[in-house]
């Protein structure tokens, strides 16, 4: 479904990304991980086409989309969420989504259907007319998912939507991104909430300085040396044990 | 809410501009409404690119100035009508407009802003410059032809002209508040990469609000130049002309369809009165209204950012909660 082949992502001597190859294949739930500045964010900018890789090529559903426009990668199915959330602030939740609806549906009234349902599908719908500057973060951080939604993605990369999440809402946001996967949709979530990437997913690519460290299931990622080492530290394998 | 209540503030403005030359003759009084409307349609084509897609310009007399020229000179050294002046000066325009809109996606904001500047600078050295072609800083008088072919038009006949093309500029603004493409331009102006990440394309999309915006401008500024019978350099490309725009829209209410128009009526009517009151007085006073505009602004950006129509709504939703407690009391 989605394919990165030695990617490489560098910013002057800085090389934020190195040489990453990853296979996500369809209706997976994967999981990237890695300690801040490990280039994660980085990775998911260059899948979804806000920077062009210096070496590399990513494919999505058959097609190469290296260093094709963000708008072009999204109208084929891949829709990414912003770490820093990036509401259409002035406008009501339910326009926001609806934006993201007329990409798929070109008539208003069609889309603010559409967008009126994804806002219900999203626990959004009591704050459906608020403007989306006035929600609190983990409402700004659901709203980014439900506008994704709206464009209909095949898969959807979600940037770190878990973080500043209290235990209550965490639940709520693993609960509604295990729903979307079972409904079908390919998912992409980057985090660092060790626990909830535990739960949600099915495998774990860990990166490191740029690299890419390990990749497998959970319990293997828990297991592995150079993880440990780089990230999780032993305190959180004891803690697991 | 019906399309007539929604519209109400509309229906008031335009439709009393449409009575009071029935009943009202005074040219002076006529004079204000033509360029009240004129300026407000202007201000709602600035809108299109500063308001909706918030691509804040303050050269958009360029374009102004544009429209005036070619209008002024397919009259005066062609000898043709002012139409197709208005044609031609819409071509160049929308060129200018093509410059504009990609310079919106290199350069943001303030730099942006300083961009279109240079573009109305550049132009006004050009045309100044150019003494064998456009007159330089002399200006052309354009010569008053009766007719509708020639533009010359009665003063009543002048405040229909400008009402018909506010009432257009207004229809475009009430369509970008409703369709697809203005919903989408509205994500631009939130934020170009979250609009982006949804399918849009973003940058396309600023090059056609721009360029649409330099062409409404345009054929305003042609209109402008026939109307007023003389164009010279210093006025049509001037920075003055373009905070003017600007201003009125942000007075009004910046991204709203009334807006501009009500900033207008605000803006023009403090201009004509001060300029009126202090004209016999020492010529130190004939920059007084710049005095105000920059008072009026302040005020603005204190105390109603939203601007006029802001300020309408709140009132509205106030009386609305009063309307609400009363009935809860009774």
């Amino acid at each position: 479904m989605l394919t990165l082949e030695g990617v490489t992502k560098r910013f002057g001597g800085l090389t934020a990304v190195r040489a990453v190859s990853l296979d996500v294949r369809e209706h997976e739930l994967v999981g990237i991980i890695g300690p801040n500045g490990a280039g994660k964010t980085t990775l998911f900018n260059v899948v979804a086409g806000y920077y062009r890789p210096e070496e590399g090529r990513v494919f999505f559903a058959g097609s190469d989309v290296t260093g094709r426009a963000p708008h072009d990668i999204c109208r084929l199915g891949l829709t990414r969420t912003f770490q820093i959330v990036k509401p259409f602030g002035n406008l009501s939740v339910v326009d926001n989504v609806m934006i993201g609806a007329l990409t798929r549906t070109p008539g208003v009234r069609a889309a603010r259907s559409d967008a009126e349902r994804v806002v219900d599908a999203c626990g959004l719908a009591p704050y459906a007319t608020a403007r989306a500057r006035a929600l609190p973060i983990a409402l700004r951080k659901r709203l980014e998912v439900a506008r994704a939604l709206a464009t209909r993605p095949r898969v959807l990369l979600l940037d770190e939507v878990m973080a500043g999440l209290n235990p209550t809402e965490l639940g709520g946001m693993v609960d509604l991104i295990r729903r979307l996967h079972a409904e079908g949709l390919t998912v992409v979530v980057i985090e660092h909430i060790m626990a909830a990437m535990m739960r949600l997913a099915q495998r774990i690519v860990v990166l490191h300085h740029g690299e890419k460290i390990a990749e497998g299931t959970p319990a293997q990622i828990v297991a592995d040396r150079r993880v440990v080492d780089a990230y999780l530290g032993e305190e959180f394998v004891l803690a697991q044990a | 809410m019906t399309a007539l209540t929604r519209h109400a503030g509309a229906v008031v403005l335009f439709g009393g501009a449409a009575v009071v030359p029935l009943v009202i003759r005074d040219a002076f009084f006529l004079d204000s409404l033509v360029l009240i409307l004129l300026w407000g349609a202007l201000s709602a084509a600035w809108n299109v690119a500063g308001g909706y897609a918030g691509q804040v310009s303050i050269g958009h007399a360029s374009f102004f100035g544009i429209g005036a020229y070619a209008g002024a000179l397919m009259v005066t050294r062609f000898g043709k009508s002012p139409w197709l002046g208005m044609l031609l000066g819409v071509v160049i325009s929308i060129g200018a407009g093509l410059i504009i809109g990609f310079l919106s996606n290199r350069l943001k904001g303030p730099y942006f802003a300083l961009s279109t500047i240079a573009l109305s600078q550049v132009l006004l050295i050009a045309v100044s410059r150019w003494r064998g072609f456009t007159a330089g800083g002399e200006g052309i008088p354009v010569p008053f032809r009766p007719g509708f072919a020639t533009l010359g038009l009665g003063h009543v006949a002048w405040v229909y002209m400008a009402l018909a093309v506010a009432i257009l500029y207004y229809g475009v603004e009430v369509y970008l508040e409703h369709s697809r493409i203005g919903y989408q331009l509205a994500g631009v102006r939130e934020d170009e990469d979250a609009a982006e990440a949804l399918g849009i394309a973003t940058r396309a999309l600023k090059v056609i609000a721009v360029t649409v915006s330099a062409a409404l401008t345009s054929v305003c500024g042609t209109l402008w130049a026939q109307y007023v019978g003389f164009v010279d350099p210093a006025y049509v490309f001037s920075v003055d002309l373009s905070v003017r725009f600007a201003l009125n829209t942000i007075i009004g209410g910046i991204g709203t369809a009334l807006g501009p128009y009500l900033g207008s009526i605000l803006i023009t009517v403090l201009e004509t009165y001060l300029r009126a009151t202090f004209a016999g007085m020492k010529t130190g006073f004939t920059g007084i209204y710049l005095v105000i505009y920059g008072a009026a602004l302040i005020l603005v950006v204190r105390w109603a950012p939203e601007g006029l129509t802001g300020i309408a709504a709140r009132l509205r939703a106030r009386a609305a909660a009063g309307a609400r407690g009363a009935r809860a009391h009774a």
